[in-house]
């Protein structure tokens, strides 16, 4: 008995150091607002309520080659990246749901690399994650102790106050990558699976519903992006009568392969990031439908946030 | 699921422990029976059958040899020496085949999942070179999980059970359990019959010490693999994959930091394994030593992955070394040159053939073999030249007990085995022989703060791994002193002991190299 009790008492004090950590690693703002267990899923809840002009949906090419703070910067024009490491559709859906509760964006890119992933884990695995990451959340913010450790520690309080980076990782590691078949044309395109398209059939209702112009978007992407896959998304765009933004054939961008990824061509990296970033930025202030918000005072977290990121990014 | 996944820890393995100890002393190893299949179901699904039929072959022959051994005891009862000889000589025969038959029966299929690919592929370079318009194809398989490890552990079985060190086992359970046990079944280590098989099907309960023993155990391990090997790991992916693109120095430094990754992971993972084995109170060999306080090669593999090595001393070196045609050779050796020649012809002979498998064994590739003939090499020229060299440090009058000289060997140890080890990761052997040609051509210091920054870590991501590192140094001089920490530990009083075991748990969780931009080091020697 002594010892189920010492072993209860092991389990309970852990647990608090555990949220005592959690307090001081996840984003304040958000905790305060929806409460821990929202937080830990979706950043984006950490913005005020309809203050995000343009959603990006998709996975981690999204986070490595869009950084919102940039578009600020030079256009004033409030993005959020709303993405997760090999994301799936279902989730992009969710995702999407998740921001229309606090935000109602004018535009939603969405990523095509997304429409070609089929889940390859058992639901149980998605049901796990999800629990871990809601019940747990210090697991998916371990990694602000960077934030805190070895620097000056009241301009980490500040710092952790305020969502820096909106969904972008800064990653600035380079990894040259070469591949000779890149965009190589072919006739047939490469179909989307019929779970896919349906949960893509989803969120355009969604977005329609909700008065949101949805965009189909392929981010730079040497490695697992090619002409069938292109092909196939142009489809799909025509089917829905929807845009549809290319940034691969032909390389528009100018992306140096060479320089400006950070895994031999699947993610750009930092440096390559600045050119989506600013593409993106145009693309949107060409659209007319934004306005520059970077004097306005009700905006002032946003020009905090960027001097963070620009102090971090130096 | 691996040995370090949440699922492992914190479902599977309380799960077997809460079950295996609500059921009665009788059922208990049949409970880790069931865990185990279980466990190797989840990776290898149907491929189940294999690990089985390796269990019952080793079964069969090991009751065969017994009932050969028998009979010859009857008979040879009431005869003289000279008709004893013939009779036992008979046996023996009978009890070779058997063992020979039984070897070849396992060692087939390791073969077969293991190595086809590789002889297929040297088949058809060779009708290549001599223009033959022939090429054979094969379908690859996937290997059932831990095949290089339990075949090694049938094959002691059976020998043992040849040579009459042990009794053949009579139950055909207590062997599954053996070859299948779910701790050391995807990397080891490769346990003994004789050792664990009393402790393993004892049924011990686990207790509240045993329980708590175990898990510190586990925690450590799982500190070495999340947050130094998993750390590690994006840097020597980056360097291994695209040497071509740096200078020597940063090439260097990725042979060296894959050397700790291989050892935080595998030591890691043997902590883990371990562990479990102390909460069901069963002893687990130790598979390491402070290999990196070894002070040349030999001593070196007597601390790194010691099951092995102790597997191929007991039954490739000494049955090599012993063979009739080595002390034939040697013979021949002793009558030209004299008894060290000849002595160190024959150890010659019979090392060749452990590094041979040694390096055939972690791998069906030119790299692995070319991995165990440089440690051939370097143990056979050590063993060549060490009494020269004693006559030499009498001569210049160093004390080899002296500090320094003990230091500048370790130093030069760690040196050769940076260099066997960047081979053993390297992606072939023509890529290992280049990342050495660029660090021995292009060793130019310029840029290198700033690329080691630019390689997935940053300079908080090299303190914690100099913190780490200290940690599990200082650890390790004081097992090296042969001090029992964790005994030490369990001596102190609760608030002590507590805080440790929260740091360390904390220190996982937070310094763990884990989530977005992290890549985990899969199980290294779960592929051998």
């Amino acid at each position: 008995m002594k010892n189920i009790i010492k072993s209860i008492l092991f389990v309970v004090i852990l647990f608090i150091l555990c949220s005592l950590i959690s307090c001081l690693l996840l984003p304040h703002e958000t905790i305060r607002k929806y409460g821990l267990i929202k937080t830990s899923s979706y950043e984006i809840l950490a913005e005020n309520e309809n203050t995000i002009d343009s959603v990006i949906i998709g996975d981690s090419l999204i986070y490595s080659g869009i950084s919102p703070m940039e578009i600020w910067n030079e256009y004033g024009i409030t993005t959020f990246d709303v993405a997760k490491s090999a994301e799936l559709i279902n989730e992009s859906y969710k995702n999407i749901k998740v921001v229309i509760n606090s935000q109602h964006p004018k535009v939603i890119f969405f990523e095509s690399n997304v429409l070609y992933r089929e889940s390859k884990n058992k639901p149980w695995f998605y049901i796990w994650q999800e629990l871990y990451k809601t019940y747990f959340p210090l697991i998916t913010y371990h990694n602000n102790w960077k934030k805190y450790l070895f620097t000056n520690f009241n301009d980490s309080l500040e710092f952790s106050k305020i969502n820096t980076y909106k969904g972008y990782k800064y990653i600035t590691k380079t990894v040259p990558g070469k591949k000779l078949n890149y965009m190589k044309e072919v006739n047939k395109e490469k179909s989307i699976s019929k779970e896919n398209k349906s949960y893509f059939d989803k969120i355009y209702k969604l977005c329609q519903d909700n008065n949101i112009k949805l965009i189909l978007i392929s981010t730079p992407n040497m490695k697992s992006w090619n002409y069938a896959k292109y092909l196939g998304t142009k489809k799909l765009a025509e089917e829905y009568n929807l845009t549809y933004i290319d940034l691969n054939v032909n390389n528009p961008l100018k992306i140096d392969w060479k320089t400006e990824s950070r895994d031999a061509g699947s993610h750009l990296n930092y440096k390559g990031s600045l050119k989506l970033s600013h593409y993106i930025g145009e693309y949107l202030y060409n659209t007319g439908l934004f306005e520059d918000k970077r004097n306005d005072p009700s905006y002032a977290s946003w020009n905090k946030a960027y001097d963070f990121y620009k102090k971090n990014i130096d | 699921m691996s040995y370090f996944s949440v699922l492992y820890i914190l479902v599977f393995l309380p799960l077997v422990i809460i079950i295996y100890n609500i059921l009665p002393k009788k059922v208990k190893p049949l409970v880790l029976l069931f865990s185990s299949y279980l466990f190797f179901f989840l990776y290898s699904k149907w491929l189940l059958i294999f690990i089985f039929l390796s269990s019952l072959s080793i079964y069969i022959a090991g009751i065969y040899i017994k009932k050969i051994e028998k009979e010859k005891n009857e008979k040879i009862k009431d005869l003289d020496i000279n008709n004893k000889k013939i009779i036992k000589d008979k046996y023996k025969k009978k009890k070779k085949i058997i063992l020979i038959i039984a070897i070849i029966f396992n060692v087939l299929f390791l073969f077969y999942f293991k190595y086809l690919g590789f002889f297929k592929n040297i088949l058809n370079n060779i009708l290549n070179l001599f223009n033959l318009n022939l090429k054979f194809k094969i379908i690859k398989h996937l290997a059932p999980i831990g095949i290089s490890f339990y075949t090694l552990q049938a094959i002691s079985y059976l020998a043992d059970v040849y040579n009459g060190k042990i009794e053949a086992e009579e139950n055909l359970l207590k062997l599954m359990l053996y070859l299948s046990f779910f701790p050391t079944l995807v990397e080891g280590p490769i346990t003994r019959y004789n050792e664990v098989k009393d402790k393993i099907y004892a049924g011990q309960k686990v207790t509240y010490h045993s329980f708590c023993f175990g898990y510190q155990r586990i925690l450590y391990g799982l500190f070495k693999k999340m947050v130094i090997a998993d750390r590690l790991n994006i840097f020597v992916k980056i360097i291994f994959n695209y040497y071509s693109f740096f200078r020597g120095p940063i090439v260097f430094l990725g042979a060296i930091f894959y050397t700790i990754l291989l050892y935080m992971e595998f030591s890691g993972t043997m902590d883990i394994v371990i562990g479990t084995g102390e909460i069901f109170n069963i002893d687990i060999p130790e598979n390491f030593r402070q290999p990196f306080f070894s002070k040349n090669i030999s001593e070196f593999w007597s601390r790194w992955h010691i099951t092995l090595g102790l597997w191929f001393k007991d039954y490739i070196f000494y049955p090599v070394s012993l063979s009739k045609f080595v002390k034939k050779i040697s013979n021949n050796f002793k009558r030209i040159f004299n008894n060290r020649v000849s002595s160190l012809i024959m150890g010659g002979i019979a090392l060749f053939a452990v590094w041979s498998l040694n390096g055939l064994w972690h791998g069906a590739g030119y790299q692995f073999l070319f991995f165990g003939y440089y440690h051939f090499l370097l143990i056979f020229i050590g063993n060549i030249f060490e009494p020269y060299i004693i006559k030499l440090l009498k001569k210049l009058r160093i004390n080899r007990e002296n500090f320094f000289y003990k230091l500048f060997r370790i130093i030069k140890t760690c040196l050769l085995i940076f260099i066997g080890e960047l081979f053993f990761r390297a992606n072939s052997l023509s890529s290992g022989l280049n990342m050495m040609k660029i660090i021995l051509t292009n060793f130019s210091f310029k840029g290198f703060n700033k690329v080691i920054l630019s390689l997935g870590l940053d300079i908080k991501d090299y303190i914690i791994l100099s913190f780490a590192l200290l940690f599990v140094f200082i650890i390790s001089i004081l097992k090296e002193k042969q001090i029992n920490i964790r005994k030490s530990l369990s001596k102190k009083n609760i608030v002590i002991r507590w805080t440790c075991f929260y740091a360390l748990i904390l220190s996982i969780i937070v310094f763990g190299a884990y989530g977005a931009g992290y890549t985990p080091v899969e199980p290294i020697y779960a592929d051998f």
